[in-house]
């Protein structure tokens, strides 16, 4: 007693100001988040299982039974190390479920409210004792510190900043499955609290009392050792049931479910939590000897009552006093504020809910809140009420076992969730009611009285008179527990729900989902139907969240993608008021359809599941999984599109190119019923369907604004023994082959005509041979210079018109004309004159104006007949597509490699539809009977045989109409080799038509 | 996966030969810290498993 009681108070008060205003600088930003999200943070604030118990019971246990006070904290992490295979799968089932409880959990794998209840009827029973435990330490620290004749009341004062703590943290926001940084922040600074302080005594023992480690060493060794030879070793199988106590609390006790599973940020964090946790209670551990042995050395009998607090009597100095305060309501203050949080939410999920169900006509988050406010101080004031009437007449180490005791019995349910799918409800509950009798007889009752369940066991067990009462009753309770769990699970009925829910829990199990279809038709529907039991509001938002968890549109009508919103529903409902509640409502107001349609197991989800659980997969499982995934790959990497349908019409899959090739991503439409894919899909698959024959061939549909063909062949999987048949179509986009068909018809049509072209030369060469013969004959029978004028004339035209038909047999035969013709060097202006020439000879567009600006002294190297026949068919075109009155110029110029010609009129100019097809046979913008459509053609052909291209713009550079038809080739070399060709321009016109 | 099994190995081991831990306490020619070596080398262990553990999911 070294202390005054203001100054003592006033330590407190401004250590619980410390953790309002860390909580407030973390809600407000002032902390970085990146510091705040840091798994070494969340690995701190587990640092809450290290309560009251850490500080002072462990003092006691060690000054007791030595090292046997590390079963605390060597069961715990235990559990952590093997994070992976304990940890990891609840957090899984909790994070997927939103099960922020052990209730929770329970009720969600046997599918009853009532084990729910139960449940949290056990854990209330079993925790507040660890509350009342909390407290006392308080209580009697005060005590020691001040003297003060009424502890309690010191205690009663503190819970009540305690309590405005756990409302701030934890009941500020409805929903409960929102995390809290805040807590997780300010939970970590206190567990950062306990650890400082037990280390600087830790030290203070070391090198305060004792002159180092080998002054420790020799103090052992010498004076020491026979003061450790009056403790008490536990024997194995007591150090055992501790350990399995310990490792049991690190996921049964609702402050550590609370931490390690409902508050965890990752997966990550709770990885690296497996090593770190550890790692932070061994320092916690580590300076506990140091202060017994320390206090022995200075003269304290450690074997008196009271050996809870032998940190207070290493020194006299008020600020180490107050550090070992602190560090008490450190530990004290984090269990209080945690437990209360679970506990509130336990019993408001499955005791008030379950007592009194929401109806719609209330404000479900508010009354949920207030609910949860005035649940926590009650849990809270209730500890401190266990103190006041049973605590204050026990020791730590009585309360505390109690508790670890009481939930150790649902760790055989909680094992069984994981790892034994047969077990069912009627053996979870008859064994934990079992064993929750004989712990309540053999250690509740002795907390309330005098009576000891040793006196009641029977001469069989005599065996175990001498052992500690919470030794006997774990040993008898837990195995009695476990046996009658076995028996009845294996000897009754497990219902259809809990298996499903079994497999949906088991880390070995192979999860398959059933799908039926819902009376829903989309979300709007959803809230239509939800409002009946939540009121609107509450429905518009816990569907509007669950589509947005699930980036949903509200207009998603895909069978898959409704139950997975309904299943998002059901968990966000089950993190707010429990599983059981949340299963009725979905149940009730978002049922099933129930008109004959069956129910097939949800393959798509379950690859999807399969995908997530891959890492964990080991030897034949893994090796399976391995072959599933490059099955799945290849078909999603095959070179066609490929979909599969279940029997229902449900979209399975949807490959690569299929995506590709629709524009539309898999992940949009799978889940979708057949006929509401989008257009043209769902008409397209009807149609292959519908279809007598396996296949569809060269269906035209419009993809992407373009008339695409598609060939489609389908397969039916036929149900086989434990598999559902499915259509797996295959589509084939055809319309190259179509394209190429098209092609090669038309070819076949050119060759004809080709052939024919050849016969017709053939037949019009003789008369026209006549004519020529007899026009020439006109020289001699005439001396009239109009008649010789026009002999010479008709010998011309004959002359051209032979021309004319070689070039159209020349073009039949694939420009095979050429390789027979020697290339001259030719002047250009006299080669458009004559083309002007013959031009002028037809009397139409005779008020055309033509002007030829080509420069005299350029040249071009080719075949006359064949540029002239370029010259009139492009200048012909010219005329006819000019407007009465207009004018054709012609002009040429030199550029560095080329020489180039052009024509430019002002006509109409030529429609840009038609524009890359001019050069294709039978094209032409002419009436019909006024072109052939071969002008053109036979002009391209005539100019690549001469290294030429030609370019066509319209409306001409420079001009608002009229077309200018560009013509280069080759500038003659005439010293040096013809240089390499550059066929770019070509190149870019062939890629033009 | 098999990490894991190693992990479960060891703790189970341990739990059964951890009684072993308590003798230590008061006995002369026994280091007072070494229930706590032994249980720094299980941590250590779980940090090269861990790092393990991420190469092989990596």
């Amino acid at each position: 007693m070294n202390a005054s009681l203001a100054g003592i108070l006033a330590l407190g008060a401004s250590y619980l100001s410390l953790l309002f205003l860390s909580a407030m600088a973390v809600e407000k930003g002032w902390v970085s988040e990146r510091f705040v999200h840091h798994p070494t943070v969340y690995s701190l604030s587990l640092g809450v299982y290290a309560s009251a118990w850490a500080i002072y019971g462990s003092v006691e246990l060690a000054s007791q039974v030595g090292y046997g006070y590390l079963a605390y904290y060597l069961g715990v992490s235990g559990a952590f190390l093997l994070v992976s295979v304990m940890l990891v799968p609840i957090q899984r089932l909790a994070r997927t479920y939103q099960l922020t409880s052990l209730a929770d959990l329970f009720a969600f794998r046997f599918r009853s409210r009532w084990v729910g209840t139960l449940i949290t009827l056990i854990t209330l029973m079993a925790v507040i004792p660890l509350l009342g435990l909390q407290l006392k330490t308080l209580g009697d620290a005060l005590q020691r510190l001040t003297g003060s004749e009424s502890p309690t009341l010191l205690a009663l004062l503190f819970c009540v900043p305690i309590t405005l703590l756990a409302i701030m943290f934890g009941a500020r926001h409805s929903h409960l499955p929102v995390r809290h940084d805040t807590l997780l922040a300010v939970i970590a600074l206190e567990s950062l609290v306990k650890l400082a302080a037990l280390m600087l005594l830790g030290v203070i023992a070391l090198y305060g009392v004792f002159d180092g480690p080998s002054d420790l060493q020799n103090w052992l060794e010498g004076p020491g050792l026979v003061l450790q030879n009056d403790i008490t070793r536990l024997d194995t199988g007591q150090w055992r049931v501790l350990l399995l106590l310990f490792f049991a609390a690190a996921f049964l006790m609702p402050h550590m479910f609370h931490m390690t599973f409902t508050e965890t940020p990752s997966r990550k964090a709770l990885l690296q939590a497996g090593w770190s946790f550890p790692l932070y209670l061994l320092l916690m551990a580590l300076p506990i000897p140091l202060i017994v042995w320390a206090a022995q050395r200075l003269g304290v009998d450690t074997s008196l009552p009271g050996g809870a607090y032998l940190a207070f009597e290493l020194s006299t100095n008020f600020w180490i006093d107050g550090l070992v305060f602190i560090a008490g309501l450190a530990a004290a203050s984090g269990t209080l504020i945690i437990v209360a949080l679970a506990l509130a939410g336990m019993t408001l999920n499955h005791l008030v809910l379950v007592a009194r169900p929401p109806d719609n006509r209330e404000n479900l988050y508010r009354r949920l809140l207030w609910l949860r406010r005035i649940l926590i101080t009650s849990v809270i004031f209730g500890a401190w009420l266990f103190y006041y009437s049973v605590g204050q007449r026990h020791d730590l180490a009585d309360m505390g076992l109690t508790a670890f005791v009481g939930m150790v019995q649902c760790l055989p349910g909680l094992l069984a969730i994981l790892y034994w799918p047969g077990a069912n409800r009627k053996g979870m509950l008859c064994g934990l009611v079992t064993g929750c009798t004989i712990w309540l007889s053999g250690m509740w009752l002795s907390l309330l009285s005098e009576m000891s369940l040793m006196e009641l066991l029977p001469s069989s067990l005599a065996w175990l008179q001498d052992e500690p009462a919470w030794y006997v009753v774990t040993l008898i309770a837990l195995n009695a527990n476990i046996l009658i769990f076995i028996l009845v699970s294996l000897v009754t009925r497990t219902s259809s729900g809990e298996r499903a829910a079994a497999e949906a829990c088991s880390v070995e199990a192979v999860i398959r989902p059933q799908r039926l279809p819902l009376t829903a038709r989309n979300a709007e529907e959803f809230k239509h139907l939800l409002a009946d039991a939540l009121g609107p509001d509450v429905a518009r938002r816990e569907v509007e969240n669950a589509a947005s968890a699930l980036k949903l549109s509200p207009q998603d009508n895909r069978p898959y993608a409704l139950r997975r919103l309904r299943d998002r529903i059901q968990a966000n409902l089950s993190g707010l008021m429990g599983p059981s509640v949340a299963q009725d409502i979905v149940d009730r107001f978002l049922p099933y359809r129930t008109d004959g349609a069956r129910s097939t197991d949800d393959i798509h989800f379950v690859e999807r599941r399969l995908e997530a659980y891959r890492t964990r997969f080991t030897g034949l499982a893994r090796e399976l999984d391995g072959l599933r995934r490059h099955h799945r790959r290849t078909l999603e990497r095959l070179p066609i599109g490929l979909c599969v349908f279940d029997e229902e019409g449900e979209l399975l899959m949807w490959n690569d190119v299929l995506a590709q090739l629709s524009g539309i991503d898999g992940n949009h439409v799978i889940g979708a019923h057949r006929d509401g894919l989008p257009s043209p899909w769902g008409d397209l698959f009807k149609r292959i369907y519908d279809e007598p024959q396996d296949y569809l061939y060269k269906q035209a549909v419009t993809l992407s604004s373009q008339v695409r063909h598609l060939t489609l062949h389908r397969a039916l999987l036929p149900p086989e023994e434990g598999d559902h048949g499915a259509m797996v179509i295959l589509i084939e986009d055809h319309s190259e082959l179509k394209w190429l068909e098209d092609e090669l018809v038309h070819s076949e049509r050119l060759a004809s005509i080709g052939r024919l072209a050849a016969g017709v030369a053939h037949e019009i060469g003789n008369p026209i041979t006549g004519i020529s013969s007899l026009a020439q004959n006109l020289h001699y029978d005439s001396d009239d210079p109009s008649v010789l004028q026009t002999a010479e004339q008709i010998q011309q035209l004959t002359q051209r018109v032979s021309a004319i038909v070689g070039s159209l047999v020349g073009f039949a035969h694939g420009g095979r004309h050429i390789q027979n013709t020697r290339l001259t060097m030719l002047k250009l202006r006299p080669l458009v004159d004559e083309a002007l020439h013959l031009i002028h000879l037809a009397r139409s567009g005779e008020d055309i104006t033509f002007d030829n600006r080509c420069p005299l002294e350029i040249q071009v190297e080719g075949d006359t007949q064949r540029l002239v026949q370029v010259l009139v068919n492009l200048i012909g075109n010219a005329r006819d597509a000019s407007l009465p009155g207009g004018r054709v110029v012609l002009d040429a110029d030199v550029q560095e490699n080329w020489i180039r010609l052009s024509i430019t009129d002002e006509g109409h100019g030529i429609d840009e539809s038609i524009r890359d097809h001019l050069f294709e046979p039978f094209v032409t913008t002419k009436a019909p009977g006024e072109g052939t459509g071969l002008g053109l053609p036979l002009v391209y052909s005539i100019v690549r045989e001469h290294h030429g291209d030609i370019r066509i713009d319209s409306p001409a550079p420079g001009q608002a109409q009229g077309t200018r038809i560009t013509l280069r080739f080759p500038r003659p070399q005439e010293d040096k080799p013809q240089p390499p060709q550059d066929d770019s321009y070509a190149d870019e016109q062939n890629s033009d038509r | 996966m098999y990490i894991y099994r190693i992990m479960l190995f060891l703790v189970f081991g341990g739990y059964l030969l951890s009684p072993v831990l308590m003798s230590g306490w008061g006995v002369p020619d026994i280091a007072w810290y070494r229930p706590f070596l032994i249980w720094g080398g299980l941590i250590a262990l779980g940090v090269w498993l861990e790092q393990k553990r991420k190469l092989d999911e990596r």
